[in-house]
C-alpha cells in the first residue's frame, strides 16, 4: 500500500459567481519511501495538493488517504491530532516562532505529546545536532542565516518523527548554497530514515534530486 | 501548563503593551478598591448605631452649641430612660493629626450605661467615675499607642472654644474593649472622658454639640423625637432631633451619593479598559496570524490555541488585578495622613482593604482578562490554516 493515495481530488473556491477550479480530478500514489519533486508552474495548485496531503486543508470531493488514515474522513479535532504524529510540514518562509529560540521552537511540537520537560529538550537538541545546528539551540529566528532558519524548520518537522515530509518550496528563498545543504538533508532523511518526502519546487535541479518528478499544470498532473 | 513559557515570552516580547495594559488595569482595580473600603467603612459606621438611642442637635448645624440647661428638659419627658452630653472634642495628640482619634466630652456614668457595646469591668467604671481626668479608649486606640491603664496623656483640642492655656490631662481608668459578634460595628478607637472636667476647665464656657438621649421603647423614637424638639422650639436654640442611625446617616448620605456617582465612574472606566484590554489582545492576535498558522499545523487543536490565547489575556487580568491590589491596598494605608480626605477618613474604624473587596477586585480583574480574550480567542478557534498562512 502506498503511503500517500490522492483518488479523484477536486478543489474547488468560489469567487463571487465564478468557480475557481484549482485541481481537478487529481488522483496519485506515492509508495513508501519515495522522495517526490512536485512541479509545475505558478498558480497551478501545488500548494493546495500539499495542503491536502498534509491534512491542513480539505478537497472539495475525492479522498486522501495518507499513512493508513483517510483524512477526508477525521474531524478537526482528529485531524490536528493527526497531523501531530504524522506529517512535518516545512514552508517556504515562516516556520519558527520569533520569540521563542531555535531549540524551543524544535520543541513546540513535542509540546503536544506526554514527553517530560527534560525529555523534550534533549529530543530537540537531538534533533537540532542531527540538522548541524546543535551550537545554535539559544539563537532566535532573527539571530540566524535564511538556511539555518530552514533547517532549524527542518528540526521541528521530524522532530516527532513522522513518516511523511511535506515541503512547500524549501529552498526557494535560498541563495544557491544554502539550498544546497537542504537538499542533501532531505536527501538523508529520505535516504537513511526512510522518510516518504514530497517537495514542491520551480528549480528543476532541485527537483532532479528526487527519486521521482510529478507535474502539475492548471491543476491537472501532467506527468 | 506546558504552554505557559510561550504565553509569557509574548507578553515579555511586547513588554511595553503588556505594561500599558496591566497600568491601565491595574489603575482600574485599585479606584475600585480604595472607593468600596471607603462605601464599607461609612457603613461599617452606621451599623453600629441603635435605636433607642436619640441624638438632639442644634437645628442649624452641628457647630452651633446647646446650653447645658436643656439635659434636665429632655430628661424630663416622659419615655425617657437617660440623657447625656456628647461632645465632640476634637482632641489632637502632641499635635499631631496623624495620631488623631476620636474624642468625647460625656456625662460619663448616663453614657456608659447606654452603650454596651463599651465592654468594661467594674473596676475601671468606678475608677473612671471616681476621677474628673478620667478617661476610657478603645482597645485599638490603646494598642496603637501601647497605653496602659493608669497611663496619662495630654491632648489639646482644635475646637477654639475647647481651648485654654494648657492642654487638657488625662489619666486612663479603663480600656474597653468590643464584641463584633453581638455589637457588630463598634467603635474601637474613641476615647471619652468627663463633660464636667470640659466644662470646669472652660470656664463653665463649653456648651453642649449633642445630647445623646436613650428611650425605654424604640417604637417612640419618633413621638418623643417630635417632643424633644417642641420642647426648645422657641428658643434662641431650636433643636432637631433624630436617631441615631438617622444622625449618622445624614453624615454619610452625602459619602452616599458620592459612592453612587463615583461606582459608575468605576463601572465606566472599568468598561473602557475591556476595550482597552481587548483591542490589546486583538492587535496581539492579529501580528500573530502566521504563528497561529504554525501552531495549527503542528498539530495544535483549535481548542487549544483558542486556550493559549484566553490564557495570554487572562494572565494580563491576574497581574492588573495583583499589581491594583497591592496599590490599594498600600494606598488606603496613606489617606487618613492626605489633607481633606484624611480628615474625612480617619473617624472611621477600622478601615483597610479587607479581604472580600480584595477578592472582588482581583476577580474583576481575571474576568475582565478573560473576557477581552475571548473575541480575539474565538477568532483564533475559527481560523483556517490555509487563510492564516496565504502571503501576498
Ligand atoms: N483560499 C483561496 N481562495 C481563492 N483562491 C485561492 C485560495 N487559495 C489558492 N487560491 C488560488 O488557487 C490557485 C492555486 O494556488 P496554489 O496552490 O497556491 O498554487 P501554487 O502553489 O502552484 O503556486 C491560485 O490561482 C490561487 O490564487
Ligand atoms: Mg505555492
Amino acid at each position: 500500500m502506498a503511503t500517500i493515495e490522492v483518488e479523484n481530488v477536486r478543489k474547488v473556491y468560489h469567487r463571487d459567481a465564478e468557480e475557481l477550479v484549482v485541481l481537478d480530478g487529481i488522483t496519485v500514489e506515492v509508495p513508501d519511501g519515495d522522495y517526490v519533486a512536485l512541479m509545475g508552474p505558478s498558480g497551478s495548485g501545488k500548494t493546495t495538493l500539499l495542503n491536502l496531503i498534509a491534512g491542513i486543508d480539505r478537497p472539495t470531493s475525492g479522498t486522501v488517504t495518507v499513512a493508513g488514515t483517510e483524512l477526508t474522513a477525521l474531524s478537526e479535532r482528529d485531524l490536528a491530532q493527526w497531523r501531530s504524529r504524522n506529517v512535518g510540514f516545512i514552508f517556504q518562509f515562516y516556520n519558527l516562532i520569533p520569540v521563542l529560540n531555535a531549540e524551543e521552537n524544535v520543541a513546540l511540537p513535542l509540546l503536544l505529546t506526554n514527553l517530560s520537560r527534560s525529555e523534550r529538550k534533549k529530543r530537540a537538541l537531538m534533533t537540532l545536532e542531527l540538522v548541524g545546528l546543535a551550537d545554535r539551540s539559544n539563537h532566535f529566528p532573527r539571530q540566524l542565516s535564511g538556511g539555518q532558519e530552514q533547517r532549524v524548520a527542518i528540526a521541528q518537522a521530524i522532530v516527532t518523527d513522522p513518516s511523511v515530509l511535506l515541503a512547500d518550496e524549501p529552498t526557494g528563498d535560498l541563495d544557491a548554497r544554502s539550498a544546497e545543504e537542504i537538499l542533501r538533508l532531505l536527501e538523508t532523511l529520505n535516504r537513511d530514515l526512510k522518510k516518504t518526502i514530497v517537495m514542491v519546487t520551480h528549480d528543476p535541479r532541485a527537483a532532479q534530486r528526487a527519486r521521482t518528478q510529478k507535474h502539475l499544470e492548471k491543476g491537472v498532473l501532467v506527468s | 501548563m506546558k504552554f505557559l513559557p510561550l504565553v509569557l515570552r509574548h507578553l515579555r516580547h511586547n513588554w511595553l503593551r503588556t505594561l500599558s495594559t496591566v497600568v491601565a488595569m491595574a489603575v482600574c482595580i485599585f479606584l475600585f478598591c480604595t472607593l468600596e473600603t471607603f462605601v464599607e467603612a461609612t457603613k461599617y459606621n452606621l451599623k453600629s448605631a441603635n435605636d433607642s438611642r436619640l441624638v438632639t442637635r442644634h437645628n442649624v448645624s452641628l457647630v452651633f452649641p446647646m446650653p447645658v440647661s436643656y439635659r434636665e428638659r429632655i430628661k424630663s419627658l416622659p419615655g425617657v430612660k437617660r440623657v447625656s452630653v456628647s461632645n465632640w472634642f476634637g482632641g489632637k495628640y502632641k499635635d499631631d493629626m496623624k495620631l488623631f482619634f476620636p474624642s468625647f466630652a460625656v456625662d460619663g456614668e448616663e453614657y456608659l450605661a447606654m452603650y454596651p457595646e463599651y465592654l468594661l469591668d467594674d473596676a475601671a467604671r468606678s475608677a473612671f467615675f471616681k476621677d474628673q481626668r478620667a478617661c476610657i479608649v478603645g482597645q485599638e486606640t490603646a494598642d496603637r499607642f501601647g497605653w496602659k491603664v493608669g497611663d496619662s496623656f495630654q491632648l489639646e483640642s482644635f475646637i477654639p472654644r475647647y481651648r485654654k492655656e494648657s492642654p487638657f490631662e488625662f489619666m486612663i481608668a479603663g480600656i474597653y474593649k468590643t464584641d463584633t459578634v453581638r455589637h457588630p460595628g463598634t467603635n474601637g478607637t474613641i476615647m471619652i472622658f468627663h463633660y464636667k472636667y470640659l466644662y470646669e476647665a472652660t470656664s463653665q464656657k463649653a456648651q453642649v454639640g449633642s445630647f445623646v438621649t436613650q428611650i425605654e421603647d424604640p417604637a417612640m423614637a419618633v413621638t418623643i423625637s417630635r417632643q424633644i424638639d417642641e420642647l426648645f422650639e422657641n428658643s434662641d436654640s431650636a433643636t432637631k432631633t433624630e436617631t441615631e442611625a438617622a444622625f449618622r446617616a445624614s453624615f454619610v448620605s452625602l459619602g452616599g451619593n458620592l459612592a453612587l456617582l463615583l461606582r459608575s465612574i468605576g463601572v465606566a472606566v472599568t468598561f473602557t479598559i475591556l476595550l482597552v484590554t481587548a483591542n490589546t489582545m486583538s492587535m496581539a492576535i492579529r501580528e500573530r496570524r502566521t504563528e497561529i498558522g504554525i501552531l495549527k499545523t503542528l498539530g495544535f487543536s483549535d481548542g487549544r490555541v483558542l486556550g493559549i490565547v484566553l490564557s495570554e489575556s487572562t494572565l494580563l487580568g491576574i497581574l492588573g488585578g495583583t499589581v491594583g491590589i497591592v496599590l490599594a491596598h498600600n494606598m488606603i494605608q496613606v489617606l487618613p495622613r492626605l489633607p481633606f480626605i484624611g480628615d474625612a477618613v480617619r473617624g472611621f474604624p477600622r478601615l483597610g482593604l479587607s479581604l472580600p473587596t480584595a477578592a472582588f477586585g482581583f476577580g474583576t480583574a481575571v474576568l475582565l482578562g478573560f473576557v477581552a480574550g475571548l473575541i480575539p480567542a474565538f477568532l483564533s478557534y475559527r481560523a483556517r490554516i490555509t487563510s492564516l498562512l496565504r502571503h501576498v
